[in-house]
């Protein structure tokens, strides 16, 4: 169990190097001179190339990479272009808000659909779950920032409920919320229903309504039980995927999260801000990638860490 | 003392099919109602449903060349931010006098022809790859596997971004790129259903017959595994074209000869808090609407193949 | 009155290509203390059989028609019936062990469930001291380290033991055992049928047995039927069936059992054959 975490752990950081290392070394080759946002207007070329040797930018590549890796032991990605401060220290002040939304959206979303899907595999083939799956099929086919702009021109503008942009009050995360989880949550009653269907059919299932088992135990105590593994696990993984998938949904609505950073880093060129957001994401999603791994046995007692599963 | 009926117990071997009407208690309305039926029925709802909702879009796209629009590029600024049902402007105009309706159908075309090509690609990539892994095993499967483990931990949008920043936005660059980001899905699930089929007896038998591998992967694995593949690559589609949008309205998207759904989005995008919601809105009704047909036609059609192969077993 | 009372039973089922008569007007009883077996081979409609008096088919699949009763109330109208009736008047000892059972879950507690449905008022603990009970009842050694294990760590022939203990615990008039043995290899067989039959003299249980199996059902059977195509083409007390079988198919499928003794080639008897291989 051991050797199976520590290879884990190994993995996540060799992974998060790749990620970091790829996005290095593309940002380097991309055209457009970095050093021409942060020049006055009309900038000579010593000009650019002072703050391109400011911005280490003068170097070759591995030298950059070494230089880069270097400060990194030290706990230092670089200090940002743009803001002037450490990377590290402008992501990490963004991160809690999209850790936020990331949370509500998956809390929100496990307390919909998981009901909504039991409720759809118990009447599975019936005229009424039809129209449910129509729905859910339709709720995972609207562009999320289209979504965003609907409920913001229908409650922000027109009805005046909501805040139409930022954080400003502690409402404002109604709306982002709402926008992320009306995919995650026709994803997630979808895969429920698979599940339960499955499960509502299998073998153990009929022998236990032959026991005389109540129709409701069996429905929560066996055919939940047992669907809830995958679920679970279901859900770990997409809220993992959110901490670098709500880059639309907080551009959308001005969220001031890691995402709505990262993408005026890119038009900025700000590259030590991009390695740092990179970074930063990449470790946390794998973390939570290997906790809900490491979840698993907990729920599942036929699957033990570290052998290969059926 | 037994007993025995010779002559009267009726040897169903010999009659095959249905035989409702002799005694049979299964009436018309539990026959409707059965579980097989209703799979069938719906099924074929949501095929019609999808492919009515995907045409109402792809026709007119397809067609607009064709029918007679305003120019999508030059705009009457004496026409400038018309709402929708305008005189000769059925989605209305944007700031600059542009007509809605003939940008969204021209912009259509690119954002289709991406999601096709992507598709394509993604799909020949994803099949031979994971028909590969499955099927020869040992390294090839441990590389194919590692790339796709690889793959699900980056971030994608941030890569994508990056590489479209690299490269430029061009059609072969996005349709790449989108591709890049799908061919995990099909080579997945071709790899699970080729590692199942490898075991068939016929795979057995057309080795002793002395067949080349790789023809008997192209010639006889892949064409049965075919069928669910397919489907799932359908149903690439509707994400090919999402994620397409997705980096059009993130700036990274196709803006030449005419910018496509997700660019017409993020241009009205700072509008709509004046009140012009249709730049932002219609545009999303239609790429919504024909990735709901693509996802219904899809899903029906999956429905269809997992009641074939399941009445198979 | 006896235990089961099938009249003219029919079982339809709604399949995506058609309708299919899997059991076409079956009439039988078993009696208190009695064993009846259904033999037959695949596809026969005997699993059906006993699924259908179970009512384990789901209603948007199979159509039953005629009439069963167990100890005299009918089962093939309302579901109301047979929900009172499932694991405290009738059991079912399912084919395959290794499935059978939620595998999230302990053996234990999910026999002590069991035990519950006929005795709700049971405290927790007199409920797991009477699941050990029948756990020893079924000789399964060292019962409370087999409480606390899951379905996934016991063998085939184990897991069939427990299940015939919750069979038990429901002091039923009626055991269902739908091809008990047919998932166990046959060193364990014989314990499995030695154990039902050690039950059923203790209890005086009746038992309906299917099986395609006519060694067991030789041994374990008071009378038998002989189901083919949805319909019996044979049936009476076991001795008469097997020495004096009457029916074409019935002596086929006696027929069908190897024989010890000097091998036989039927092509030996064929006249130009043997004329060919002698000149090789």
């Amino acid at each position: 169990m051991l050797n199976y975490v520590l290879k884990r752990i190994g993995q996540t950081v060799f992974t998060a190097f790749l990620a970091t290392a790829t996005v290095f070394v593309l940002l380097r080759m991309a055209p457009g001179d970095p050093a021409a946002n942060y020049a006055p207007p009309n900038p000579t070329s010593a000009q650019l190339e002072a703050i391109r040797q400011q911005f280490g930018l003068d170097q070759s590549i591995p030298v950059q990479f070494l230089t880069f890796l270097q400060h990194l032991f030290q706990g230092d990605v670089g200090t940002s272009f743009f803001f002037k401060r450490p990377a590290l220290e402008v992501v990490m002040e963004r991160l809690p808000y999209t850790v936020t939304l990331a949370v509500a959206a998956i809390v929100v979303t496990a307390v919909v659909a998981i009901p909504l899907g039991v409720w759809m595999a118990r009447r599975a083939n019936t005229a009424k779950e039809l129209g449910a799956n129509i729905a859910t099929i339709a709720g995972q086919s609207m562009p999320d920032f289209w979504i965003g702009f609907v409920l913001l021109i229908v409650f922000a503008v027109n009805l005046g409920i909501f805040s139409p942009a930022g954080f400003t009050s502690a409402s404002s995360i109604v709306l982002p919320t709402v926008t992320i989880a009306i995919l995650q949550i026709a994803l997630i009653s979808r895969l429920v229903r698979r599940e339960m269907v499955v499960n509502l059919a299998a073998p153990y299932l009929t022998v236990a309504r032959s026991r005389g088992i109540s129709e409701r135990a069996l429905t929560w105590r066996y055919a939940f039980g047992n669907s809830a593994i995958p679920v679970v696990t279901a859900l770990g993984t997409r809220f993992a995927a959110m901490l670098n998938g709500v880059v639309i949904v907080e551009v959308v609505f001005k969220w001031p999260g890691v995402g709505e950073l990262v993408v005026n880093a890119l038009k900025q060129r700000d590259f030590p801000l991009i390695q740092a957001t990179v970074l930063v994401t990449v470790l946390l999603a794998l973390v939570v990638q290997l906790l809900v791994d490491l979840l698993y046995p907990l729920m599942d007692p036929r699957v033990r860490l570290g052998e290969a599963s059926a | 003392m037994t007993t025995s009926t010779p002559g009267l117990s009726p040897d169903l071997s010999q009659v095959p099919g249905s035989i409702l009407g002799r005694d049979s208690a299964v009436t018309r309305v539990l026959l409707r109602r059965s579980a097989a039926a209703r799979r069938a029925r719906y099924s074929t709802i949501k095929i019609w449903v999808g492919a009515v909702c995907a045409g109402l879009v792809v026709l007119p796209v397809a067609l607009a060349q064709v029918l007679p629009l305003p120019d999508p590029i030059v705009g009457a600024l004496s026409e400038s931010s018309l709402p929708p049902f305008s005189a000769g402007h059925l989605f209305g105009t944007d700031p600059n006098g542009r007509d809605l309706l003939s940008r969204v159908l021209h912009g259509g075309q690119t954002s289709l022809v991406i999601g096709v090509l992507a598709i394509v690609v993604s799909g020949l990539v994803g099949i031979a790859a994971g028909a590969a892994a499955g099927y020869f095993g040992g390294w090839v499967d441990a590389i194919v596997s590692r790339l796709l483990e690889a793959q699900m931990s980056l971030p994608l949008l941030l890569m994508l971004l990056l590489v479209v920043a690299l490269f430029g936005p061009s059609i072969p660059v996005i349709t790449l790129v989108i591709a890049f980001a799908q061919w995990p899905e099909p080579a997945r699930i071709t790899r699970a259903l080729v590692l199942v089929e490898r075991e068939k007896p016929y795979v057995a038998a057309a080795r002793v017959l002395g067949l080349h591998r790789v023809s008997i992967i192209a010639r006889h694995v892949i064409p049965n595994v075919l069928q669910q593949v397919l489907v799932v690559v359908l149903l690439l589609l509707a994400q090919a074209v999402l994620l397409e949008s997705a980096l059009s309205f993130l700036g990274a998207g196709v803006q030449r000869p005419y910018p496509t759904w997700g660019g017409i989005i993020s241009d009205g995008r700072e509008l709509f808090v004046t009140g012009k919601w249709w730049l932002v809105t219609i545009p999303g009704i239609v790429i919504a609407l024909l990735v709901v047909g693509v996802n219904l036609v899809g899903d029906g059609l999956r429905d269809r193949v997992r009641r074939a192969k399941g009445d198979q077993s | 009155m006896s235990v089961l009372e099938v009249k003219d039973l029919r079982v339809e089922l709604m399949t995506g290509g058609s309708v299919v008569r899997a059991v076409d007007g079956v009439s039988f009883h078993v009696d208190e203390g009695e064993t009846v077996t259904i033999i037959g081979e695949s596809g026969s409609g005997k699993s059906t059989t006993a699924m259908a008096i179970l009512r384990l088919l789901p209603d948007d699949l199979a159509v039953i028609s005629g009439e069963a009763r167990i100890g005299g109330q009918d089962v093939t109208g309302s579901r109301a019936v047979i929900d009172t009736l499932r694991g405290r008047a009738v059991a079912l000892i399912p084919q395959d062990p290794m499935t059978a059972l939620n595998p999230i879950r302990t053996v234990g507690r999910q026999m002590a469930e069991a035990v519950r449905v006929k005795y709700p008022k049971l405290s927790k603990a007199e409920a797991k001291k009477r699941a050990l009970s029948l756990m020893e009842q079924v000789h399964i050694r060292n019962p409370a380290k087999q409480f606390d294990a899951y379905p996934h760590q016991l063998s085939g022939g184990m897991l069939q033991r427990v299940l015939i203990a919750m069979a038990v615990s429901a002091d039923a008039d009626l055991i269902v055992a739908d091809e008990p043995t047919s998932a166990l290899d046959v060193t364990v067989q014989a314990g499995i049928l030695d154990l039902l039959l050690e039950l059923q003299e203790q209890t005086g249980i009746a038992l309906l047995l299917i099986t395609h199996d006519l060694g067991v059902a030789r041994l374990m059977s008071d009378r038998i039927h002989v189901m083919k195509s949805g319909t019996f083409v044979e049936g009476g007390p076991v001795t008469d069936v097997v020495d004096h079988p009457q029916h074409p198919y019935t002596q086929k499928l006696l027929g069908a059992i190897p024989e010890l003794g000097p091998w036989h080639d039927p092509a030996l008897d064929a006249p130009t054959l043997v004329k060919e291989a002698s000149h090789g």
